[in-house]
């Protein structure tokens, strides 16, 4: 029988990890105890959370954990990698339509300094690479393509370029001068059509310039030969279209995953999971069917919870709708210690959740997807997203974290916090949480605690 | 019924005694703020009780707010400073609709509904330029008090413009406008418009006057003109603004108290 749903600290996951292991826990072939990632590769961040008590959150820890030994296994077998940066899961999704191609996102560097506590030294290496703080925590990603100690070099690295992250942008240059080779493809910013223009649909109740489609779809198509090259097959319409079932399938769990948790009356599944489990509709944590067993895990212990009436977190907590990935995964404990749970989230890759149409062309329907990433577009489309899903999942709420020396978007908090006050008159907060956070906890705290007091006084 | 708030700042400590049947502050206080927080607390708490003739047992609840909160033991719950501040303000000033609360280490912009209750608040969490520490590194460099800083700023003509956002950089543009020749008074009044003008751009544009001016900042003489001339509206100082988080505190006590919810 499985124990009431509880969050569990380092410590206590080993004794609940050896009653798993005594109750005949079956596991993949990256499993094992969460302690092994502390010992073996320094994950030393992992001590300082906390963790849901679940098998399904164990078996989404060690996918997470283990993706670059799984690269590196990967490589080990003949797979072709591929790095793609900056798109928030578009190029990825053609990537997995050929066989033996693998896609990770290199980006997602930018959690190493925090989970290995700054012991990689990957940001002061990126400094000395002339990548200061100034930048965005990604720049941990320079340093870990040079060491080798973390992913694999990838046989290809594609990355987006125009409207997205100015830091983001000059790290891949500073990367490209270092001598890795990058295929570049451009992403025009999105504009809303023009009286004369031919408009589009795209996910998310957005609308396009017809023209900016056909500019993102012929810059897909380049992409997609350079994929084919690689993996030495055509990557044709019957090959994408069989990638874009397989990527919603992905979507549609965790679009199930999310309703499941966030409508729930109280948090079967903590937010730190949640965070987790959703950054996977980006790359899928390089393995496509995995993702799919994990997240068929969790859901199935997020709907037994709430059919058992068990929770994480009190119903009492303060409904939170965050906005932004943290670089300190702490700060998602936190919020729940201090009494609030997360009903609702836009991480950056909103785009990402929505299904890709499968009625239209391979390509055009990819265009569409790309073009309606919230980095690509005006922060008023964001915020009037985040507003319906306040609306929906009745957030009492919101919480901007800022990632320091990110500069997508300088005003972004400024202006979803006007239109949330405008629109539904709910607090919102701007929360800066650099990688490692700890000295700035209790500041943290105080914010945190004051917007869940205002939030509570606003019930009576 | 008596409640007492304790307000642990992060460069003092304030408390305050109140009498909820009459409405009235009791006794009230201030001590500077130091590594044995609780112990600086209990002493100015028991002073405080002296001050009024009471003893402990006539304390029917205690709330500590401030940067310092968690560090007060005896107090029967904590609170934020949002939430005391607004409370405090709104006992002093019941129209005010926007507070701003400039304290020793950060500052606030808060936003009341009628009824008192906090619409919405913004913090500012990135540099000491908006706060009370810049008034206190221009005191020490030039080597005078609070109060005499704030006379001086009323005698400025022109003040000087200060244009560095980094407090640490600032000092050294105020060195340099000092051995230019720039007026003692036009230098001190540049700090307080820079000050006012790091405030301006935490609020943004959500003030709705009556803004009402608290916390330490705020006895500075020049200081709410500054903040009225950046945010182009009145701007009134609390009465004794440096207690208004501690008087916030004592009042949520006495809910607090009752239903052991912290007043909320």
């Amino acid at each position: 029988m499985n124990p009431a749903p509880r969050k569990l600290n380092l410590d206590e996951w080993d004794e609940r990890y050896e009653q798993l292991c005594r109750d005949g826990l079956r596991e993949p072939g990256y499993g094992g105890s969460l302690r092994r990632h502390v010992v073996h590769e320094k994950d030393f961040r992992l001590e300082q959370l906390q963790f849901d008590n679940s098998a399904a959150a164990l078996r989404l820890w060690n996918f997470l954990l283990t993706e670059n030994a799984r690269l590196h296994q990967a490589r080990a077998r003949g797979d072709k990698i591929v790095g793609t940066m900056k798109d928030l899961g578009t190029v990825p999704v053609m990537a997995y339509s050929l066989p033996g191609v693998r896609a990770f996102y290199p980006d997602g560097a930018w959690w190493t300094p925090c989970l290995m506590e700054c012991s990689d030294k990957l940001l002061q290496q990126a400094e000395a690479m002339g990548i200061d703080a100034s930048f965005c925590p990604v720049r941990a990603m320079l340093p870990a393509f040079e060491n080798g100690e973390h992913f694999p070099k990838p046989d290809l690295l594609i990355c987006s370029t125009g409207a997205v992250c100015d830091d983001f942008s000059a790290i891949a240059q500073r990367l490209e001068h270092r001598g890795h080779s990058i295929l570049w493809w451009e992403m025009p910013r999105r504009r809303a059509p023009a009286a004369n223009e031919i408009s589009c649909a795209l996910p998310g109740n957005l609308t396009a310039p017809k023209i900016q489609v056909d500019c993102v779809r012929t810059e897909l198509q380049r992409v997609g030969q350079a994929l084919g090259e690689l993996a030495g097959k055509t990557l044709d319409d019957d090959c994408l279209a069989a990638g874009i079932r397989a990527a919603n399938q992905v979507r549609q769990l965790l679009n199930s995953l999310r309703q499941t948790v966030y409508s729930a009356p109280a948090a079967p599944l903590p937010a730190l999971e949640m965070l987790v489990a959703e950054m996977l509709a980006i790359h899928f944590c390089s393995d496509h069917e995995e993702t799919i067993a994990v997240l068929d895990g969790l859901l199935a212990e997020a709907q037994a919870r709430v059919e058992q009436n068990q929770f994480v977190i009190s119903a009492d907590a303060v409904r939170i709708f965050w906005v932004n990935p943290v670089a300190d995964l702490r700060a998602m404990n936190l919020l729940e210690e201090l009494g609030g749970r997360i009903c609702g989230s836009d991480y950056m890759f909103t785009h990402a959740l929505d299904l890709i149409p499968e009625n239209l062309p391979p390509l055009e329907a990819l265009a569409r997807i790309a073009l309606a990433d919230p980095m690509v577009g005006p922060t008023a489309d964001r915020a009037a997203r985040i507003v319906r899903d306040c609306l929906a999942n009745r957030a009492e709420a919101v919480v901007v974290s800022r990632i320091p020396g990110a500069s997508h978007c300088a005003r972004e908090g400024e202006i979803i916090r006007e239109i949330v006050r405008q629109q539904i008159g709910i607090p919102v907060i701007e929360l800066e949480i650099p990688p490692v956070c700890d000295a700035m906890l209790p500041t943290l705290g105080s914010r945190l605690q004051a917007l869940l007091e205002t939030a509570r006084a606003r019930r009576l | 019924m008596i409640y007492a708030g304790i307000d642990a700042g992060s460069r003092s400590i304030k408390a305050v005694l109140f009498d909820t049947s009459r409405l009235q502050i009791l006794a009230s206080g201030l001590a500077d703020q130091g590594v044995e927080q609780e112990r600086l607390a209990t002493e100015l708490f028991e002073k405080l009780l002296r001050d009024a003739g009471l003893e402990r047992s006539q304390i029917s609840g205690v709330v500590a707010t401030g940067y310092g909160r968690n560090a007060i033991r005896f107090a029967d719950t904590t609170i934020t400073e949002i939430t005391c501040h607004a409370r405090g303000v709104h006992q002093l000033a019941p129209d005010a609709r926007t507070i701003i609360e400039i304290g020793g280490q950060d500052s606030k912009v808060i936003v009341l509904e009628a009824g008192g209750r906090v619409r919405d608040f913004a913090m500012n969490d990135r540099c000491a330029a908006g706060t009370g520490r810049f008034l206190e590194m221009v005191a020490t460099r030039l080597d005078m008090n609070w109060e005499k800083l704030s006379a001086l700023a009323q005698q400025s003509t022109k003040p000087a413009i200060i244009s560095n956002m980094c407090v640490v950089f600032a000092e050294t543009e105020i060195i340099g406008l000092l051995a230019s020749g720039q007026p003692l008074p036009d230098v001190v009044a540049g700090v307080q418009n820079s000050i006012a003008t790091r405030v301006a751009a935490l609020a943004g544009r959500f003030i709705s006057p009556p803004v009402c001016f608290t916390g330490g900042v705020a006895l500075q003489s020049g200081m709410a003109r500054a903040l009225e001339e950046v945010l182009a509206c009145p701007v009134r100082v609390a009465p004794q603004p440096q207690f208004t988080g501690a008087l916030g505190a004592a009042l949520s006590a006495k809910p607090a108290n009752k239903n052991g919810d912290g007043g909320l």
